[in-house]
């Protein structure tokens, strides 16, 4: 059975390379490539600081297995949705005892690319503590069973907690929490690498304390145990090592039990939270939007907005790079100039690129404007409409925590003018490039790296690249008054005011002109161009 | 219509039909999978430009004034993508908003037709948390909302519970009744054979049969007559032998 089960996983893996296209293929090859510098940078770091820093080999040593545990225990919980692997309950229907599925998955979950690193990272400290004699059996089994640890562990959890990892409502958590994690994991290597390079022999003996406790958990028993059992302390090392096996032993009868309730309990009826009927339009909105399909469709658009995990991770990651502006300014002395408020117009141009494929959301429920016999002028207004607000939301509050960081005040009001009038233009090109060049955006909630097969996005990219281009020279007028205001001529910048508001509206008008005529004709081709399946 | 006619690649997948449709009339489209109906639905309603052909609406050209036609058309699709990330209640307020509905009929529309399908427990809950046959509910009432005067229904009873099924029959008996037409594809036989006045089959891109049901029948099921105008082929039972010999 445990040699089904494997073949079930390689299988799995080969397939899963046979089926994807080739920028997939090489998304799976570079996350290889990532794997293996953090395998053998473990390897090394475990293999040679013991050596070089005998005083720091514990700390480094627990540090590195909690990690790791820790690693193993929230990635698969990450990537539940997307690894076929790890649902037990797709093995429900075959005559299966739970103590016969955990040995098979047990030995499945060894094979792989993350099992592998781990070994191989594990495997420097085999190198960096083993001396010859008894205490080498016990570095090498302390190894090993810190693996059992993460392996066991891993499954146990992921077991347990498979019915709600189902839910949808788990899965558009997870697809914002992997991009935060991604971004703060980021910020932590950088953050880390600044603070070791600080690190004295002081620090190191503050962090005993912490270390002794954290000896306490399993991954901890085992770092201690390899370490004793390094340095011949043999008996101490043993019970160690019988404590973290006695954990892997109680990891794995949670692990059975699960598998036991998995297998066995019919799935609960997902439940469905009912929200209070509040009706189509958010109310903050209610009167601002015009009650008729513009409306409609720009209420429909900030709903998405704030249930769609995609467009809210979107709206994640451009409000951290508003933040890393205010940052960049706050601890950078020469740029502490009050004109720095004009720079929130970044975030409008960043707002409206969202918007050049302002359809690919709707993919083939577009349908329903074709059928609607809606009027495609109203249609990409709506959008633009619901882009305005939360672009121009975003500006404003940029260039309001920018003036309280500068006290560049009197900059407000221009910074918000000349935000209207970049978003409004930027529209105006989105409005052509987005019916021109329109293309599916995956579904998909439940993986964020999930491609549309389309096989076109080498285009996409030069289109995005024309359209982003072209919104810059129409900027240049705009950003040439108010370099004449900063520099020569400060008058200018109060006309910029409303020089960059007109502009940009009759651009807008503009390119929503060019785009809805278009798209009057060939609403059923933009829905093809929408719809990844074709009809048969 | 006349003549509708569509290829993708070099696959044909509707070869030229030529269908008259009357005005209150319950037709069933049936055909095998694959046979063209949701292509030939797809070009029907402006949702797919047809190679060739002419299709008229009540009198309107499809494909020339396609604003006007779909002002009379109500449409349920087969792969069901709706806006899911809206409520039941959100999603018709949009469809209603859409159509140029004013705001209080939607309300009251929307409601309504919310309680007679089941549905109004669910008006808060986002579709894509809806089940198979509760999307198809939200679909067709998004469908009706606008009182169309003719239907265009994609495997419309498809994972509908008995109850709703029943539910929606009657709905839709009511509609035609009123004089509205209802145009719909199946492949429950016995169902096509119960509601429908009128029938077509479609095989390989091509009418193959059309008339009242009662003609097509000919004296036989629908089922039997439309498997022996297909020519569907017999599984062989002698290669499947060793089903009767129990493993356990």
């Amino acid at each position: 059975m445990a040699g089904h089960l494997v073949g079930l996983k390689l299988a799995l893996l080969r397939n899963g390379l046979r089926r994807s296209n080739w920028p997939q293929q090489v998304g799976l090859a570079l996350g290889a490539l990532a794997g293996l510098p953090l395998a053998f940078g473990g390897f090394l770091l475990l293999a040679l600081v013991p050596r070089a820093e005998p005083a720091a080999g514990l700390i480094l040593v627990e540090a590195v297995f909690l990690l790791v545990f820790c690693g193993w225990g929230l990635f698969p919980l990450l990537s539940f949705a997307g690894d076929a692997s790890l649902d037990p309950s797709r093995l429900a229907l075959l005559p299966l005892r739970p103590g016969q599925l955990v040995a098979g998955l047990s030995l499945a979950a060894c094979v792989g690319v993350a099992p592998l690193c781990t070994l191989v990272a594990l495997g420097g400290a085999v190198v960096g503590f083993a001396t010859l004699g008894p205490g080498m059996v016990l570095v090498v089994a302390a190894v090993l069973v810190q693996f059992a640890l993460c392996i066991v562990g891993s499954r146990a959890l992921l077991t347990a907690l498979s019915h709600q990892l189902r839910s949808r409502r788990a899965r558009d958590l997870v697809i914002v929490l992997v991009s935060v994690i991604a971004l703060g994991f980021n910020l932590a290597l950088q953050v880390g690498a600044r603070l070791a390079e600080r690190l004295e022999r002081s620090d190191l003996e503050a962090l005993r304390p912490l270390a002794r406790a954290l000896g306490w958990l399993p991954p901890g028993l085992a770092a201690r145990a390899l370490v004793n059992g390094g340095q011949g302390r043999l008996l101490a090392a043993t019970a160690e090592l019988a404590g973290a096996t006695l954990a892997v032993v109680l990891l794995g009868w949670w692990w059975w039990r699960s598998l036991d309730r998995v297998l066995t309990t019919a799935e609960p009826a997902a439940r469905r939270r009912a929200r209070q009927p509040a009706g189509l339009f958010p109310r903050p909105l209610r009167r601002l939007l015009p009650a008729d399909h513009r409306g409609a469709v720009a209420a429909k658009e900030l709903r998405y907005l704030a249930r769609h995990p995609r467009l809210r991770v979107g709206w994640v990651i451009s409000c951290l790079l508003g933040l890393g502006l205010v940052a960049f300014v706050a601890v950078t002395d020469g740029l502490q100039h009050p004109w720095i408020v004009l720079a929130a117009q970044t975030m409008a141009f960043l707002a409206a690129q969202n918007s050049l494929n302002q359809f690919g959301f709707d993919g083939p429920a577009y349908w329903t404007q074709v059928v609607a016999g809606a009027d495609p002028r109203g249609d990409l207004t709506g959008r633009n409409l619901a882009s305005m607000l939360t672009g121009t939301v975003a500006t404003a509050a940029l260039a309001l925590v920018l003036a309280a960081v500068t006290g560049g005040w009197l900059y407000v009001p221009v910074a918000l003018c000349l935000g209207v009038g970049v978003l409004a233009l930027s529209l105006g090109v989105a409005d052509v490039v987005s019916v021109r060049f329109a293309y599916p955006l995956p579904d998909d909630a439940s993986n964020l790296w999930a491609v549309q097969g389309t096989g076109q996005g080498c285009l996409v990219g030069v289109v995005q690249m024309v359209a982003f281009a072209a919104q810059g020279v129409l900027l240049l007028p705009v950003l040439a008054l108010v370099a004449v205001g900063l520099v020569l001529w400060p008058p200018a910048l109060v006309l910029a005011c409303p020089a960059a508001v007109v502009y940009g509206a009759w651009l807008w008008r503009v390119g929503l002109g060019l785009g809805a005529a278009w798209l009057t004709g060939h609403q059923p081709e933009l829905l093809t161009a929408l719809s990844s399946r074709r009809a048969a | 219509m006349r003549g509708l006619r569509k290829a993708f690649g070099a696959k044909v997948a509707v070869a030229g039909i030529d269908l008259d449709i009357p005005h209150g009339c319950f037709f069933g489209l049936v055909g095998p999978n694959g046979a063209g109906k949701t292509t030939t639905l797809g070009m029907v309603t402006g949702l797919l430009r047809p190679d060739a052909g002419l299709v008229l609406i009540d009198g309107v050209q499809v494909w020339r004034d396609p604003v006007a036609a779909k002002r009379r058309i109500g449409v349920l699709p087969e792969d069901l993508r709706l806006f899911d990330r809206l409520t039941g209640a959100e999603l018709l307020t949009y469809n209603g908003l859409l159509r140029g509905i004013p705001a209080p009929v939607v309300e009251t529309r929307a409601s309504e037709l919310l309680a007679v399908l089941g549905l109004a427990d669910a008006a808060g809950t986002l579709v894509v948390d809806y089940s198979h046959g509760m999307r198809k509910k939200i679909a067709l009432a998004s469908a009706l909302l606008h009182a169309p005067r003719v239907l265009f229904l994609d495997e419309p009873f498809e994972a509908i519970d008995p109850v709703s099924a029943r539910t929606i029959r009657g709905l839709l008996e009511r509609y035609t009744a009123g004089g509205a037409t209802v145009v719909f594809s199946s492949h429950v036989m016995e169902l096509v054979e119960r509601l429908c006045d009128r029938v077509g089959i479609m095989h390989l891109g091509r009418l193959i049969a059309e008339g009242p049901t009662d003609q097509v029948r000919a004296g036989r099921s629908l089922e039997d007559a439309f498997v022996e105008l297909v020519g569907a082929s017999h599984a062989g039972a002698e290669e499947l032998g060793w089903l009767g010999t129990w493993s356990a």
